[in-house]
């Protein structure tokens, strides 16, 4: 299905998982960082400065965004810093990430750019919807660890997350280290498991769990991964896509497969939350922004790429969202609730236990009718 | 002439909601059975309209027939568990002095005035283990352990049949008012006892009410996604789900189509045979 960690819950007017996240960080959860970031608030460093071959962009570019997924106050300062240029957000509401190409497809002239993780980037150039852009005007991709610059090439890479283990270290009394630690204990802790809502994210984790790769296309190795997912199903007590954390700092279960900096931002409500990368390997997404092919604003579009990637707007995106940052550029300006957490934190052990999910092509199909296969078990 | 002039006028009146009809109903209705018999290629997404039946074959695979199964079967349960608890409410109300019954009424339609998403919810929060209902049956000693309802295909069921049962409530209500209760005292009179009086009398009397509300509670039911999301927490695949999948997050349009034509059929073709049932048992 193409459901990437970002999927909304689907009856219009839920609130979605990012959503409630902007809106908890907004609520005070990342207030300490703003304070740091009364410098980045109302100025722009020298980098921002419009490209002057061809003088300062003008016109507004639609975004098709994640509602809340923004920093709280990059937009307005990318205006003022580019009078005459502006950025329109536009959500597709309840729509997952899935969506996104074929609504871009079929919509063309609507939207000049959009949030895509690889797996929507690949999907974008299999459709022919994604303009490639010149980087000699966004000279701040160098702020972009070279991990992420080499994994998402088709735009500026904005975020990316993990899909681990978080368990109450009060209510489990093992250690739990890996995927198979999980499944093993599935019996004891029967109904106070949770997994994500996701299938990507989900059939990825199986897959970590049985040794094989995320991507995978080998329908024995999926069919495995379907097996190992059926039988710790009757364990399970919900599949969700939002709140996850906030259900284990509450205590109504004790495990639950979920995504980075959902467990950090919970471990502020309870500390004795506990994050595992798992042992096998986690599955990630990478994402990022892109430009829809023959965009009229892709001058406005490259000049607000830029101005993102600088390290203090940037910080401002990542204190505003909590999520697992790409640029350790912005590090001091990112809030050390965020910055410290080894959950979030970008380092070369974490990274090479995780794989990116990609796009699959034609494979696709396969995973989508498992996921369904899954949920009818 | 006048008369003429009348009627042109009196057809004026409707064409706004004949022209909203047609664009909001009618027109994506036939886009939808268009799409249908299309294919899209999942890589490009480039769609070639056609006349192919392969999107409806795919619904024959027994993974999306059980869904439809399951779908039909938690609809029916809904609607029965609606009618078992409506018609005796319906019943109660229309018996109380005229007063009561605005009050009682109102009581009925008060949960329509808070959204239904955060109705749905609250039903979280009610049936969840350790929530109210579960403190309330160990009070009565009808429970010992945990509930265990929520994230079930059960808390689903109950899920739709608190929603819906004002939708129940009210037409049957309306027929059960209009009944004419000399009629059951005649009934009496003639050496019927209640239950018998209830099963000749009054039971057919509030039949069309009965009817109306088993139509409305039913077919909504049948593509419910909201509830089996929220309540189903994800484990349980209903055909709405699948739906909302294939337009939202596969982009599958023509097989998402497909499946909510077969819907619509299988509604259709329930309708028809409860109208025709109807018809043979109203000469006996």
């Amino acid at each position: 299905m193409n459901d990437l960690p970002h999927r909304p819950l689907s009856p219009a007017g839920t609130m979605r998982r990012r959503e409630l996240l902007a809106r908890a960080a907004q609520m005070g959860i990342a207030l300490p960082a703003l304070g740091a970031l009364g410098a980045a608030c109302g100025s722009s460093s020298s980098s921002s400065s419009p490209p002057s071959s061809s003088g300062p962009p003008k016109g507004t570019a639609v975004l098709l965004n994640y509602q809340g997924w923004m920093g709280k106050h990059t937009v307005a300062d990318f205006e003022k810093a580019y009078p005459g240029a502006g950025i329109k957000q536009a959500s597709l509401g309840s729509i997952s990430s899935g969506a996104v190409v074929p609504q871009i497809k079929a919509n063309m002239s609507t939207y000049d750019a959009a949030l895509g993780d690889q797996a929507v980037t690949g999907q974008g150039v299999a459709a022919d919807i994604i303009q490639p852009l010149d980087w000699s005007k966004i000279p701040n991709i160098k702020n972009v660890d070279e991990k992420f610059r080499s994994a998402y090439t088709h735009g500026i890479p904005t975020d990316y997350g993990k899909t681990g283990i978080g368990y109450r270290t009060d209510l489990v009394s093992e250690p739990i280290n890996s995927w198979a630690d999980l499944w093993n204990l599935a019996p004891k802790y029967s109904g106070k498991i949770v997994f994500t809502d996701l299938d990507r994210d989900c059939i990825g984790s199986a897959l970590r769990y049985k040794g094989y790769s995320v991507n995978t296309t080998n329908q024995n190795e999926l069919n495995q991964a379907l097996q190992a997912l059926i039988d710790i199903k009757p364990h399970l007590q919900a599949l969700k896509s939002y709140n996850i954390g906030q259900g284990l700092a509450q205590g109504s279960y004790a495990i639950a497969m979920d995504w980075d900096y959902d467990i950090a931002l919970a471990q502020q409500d309870n500390p004795h939350i506990k994050w595992v990368l798992p042992s096998e390997g986690a599955s990630a997404y990478l994402e990022g922004f892109f430009a829809v092919k023959n965009t009229p604003q892709i001058e406005v579009l490259e000049a607000f790429f830029n101005f993102f990637l600088e390290p203090k707007q940037y910080a401002d995106f990542v204190n505003t969202t909590g999520t697992a940052f790409v640029s350790n550029a912005a590090t001091p300006y990112i809030d050390k609730t965020i910055a410290q957490n080894p959950a979030l934190i970008v380092d070369p052990a974490t990274l090479a236990n995780v794989e990116f999910e990609n796009y699959l092509g034609e494979a696709t199909a396969a995973y989508n009718k498992l996921w369904d296969q899954f949920k009818s078990a | 002439m006048m008369r003429y002039a009348g009627q042109a006028l009196r057809s004026l009146l409707a064409l706004p909601t004949l022209a909203w009809m047609l664009l909001f109903f009618l027109i994506p209705l036939g886009l939808v059975v268009v799409y249908s018999f299309a294919t899209i290629s999942l890589v490009t997404y480039n769609i070639s309209f056609g006349w192919t039946l392969s999107n409806y074959r795919q619904i024959h695979d027994p993974l999306y027939f059980n869904t439809l199964t399951r779908s039909i079967f938690l609809s029916i349960s809904a609607t029965l568990g609606c009618l078992l608890l409506g018609f005796p409410l319906a019943y109660f109300i229309s018996r109380q002095p005229s007063r009561w019954q605005k009050l009682l009424l109102v009581l009925v339609i008060v949960p329509f005035w808070t959204s239904f998403i955060v109705r749905t919810y609250a039903i979280v929060n009610l049936i969840d283990n350790g929530g109210p209902l579960q403190h309330f049956l160990h009070a009565l000693h009808v429970l010992s352990g945990p509930l265990n309802i929520l994230y079930t295909p059960k808390g689903i069921a109950l899920g739709i049949v608190y929603s819906y049962l004002p939708l129940m409530v009210l037409p049957i209500y309306v027929s059960l008012e209009r009944i004419d209760y000399n009629l059951v005292d005649a009934a009496n009179d003639l050496g019927a006892n209640p239950r018998r009086t209830f099963r000749r009398v009054t039971l057919p009397l509030a039949m069309p009410g009965v009817v109306v509300g088993c139509i409305i509670v039913g077919i909504p039911a049948l593509g419910e996604y909201v509830i089996p999301e929220i309540l189903g927490g994800g484990k349980t695949l209903m055909l709405g789900n699948v739906i909302t999948d294939q337009f939202l997050s596969v982009g599958d349009y023509p097989f998402g189509s497909a499946i909510a034509v077969a819907l619509m059929v299988v509604m259709a073709l329930a309708l028809i045979v409860f109208r025709l049932t109807q018809r043979r048992a109203a000469p006996s």
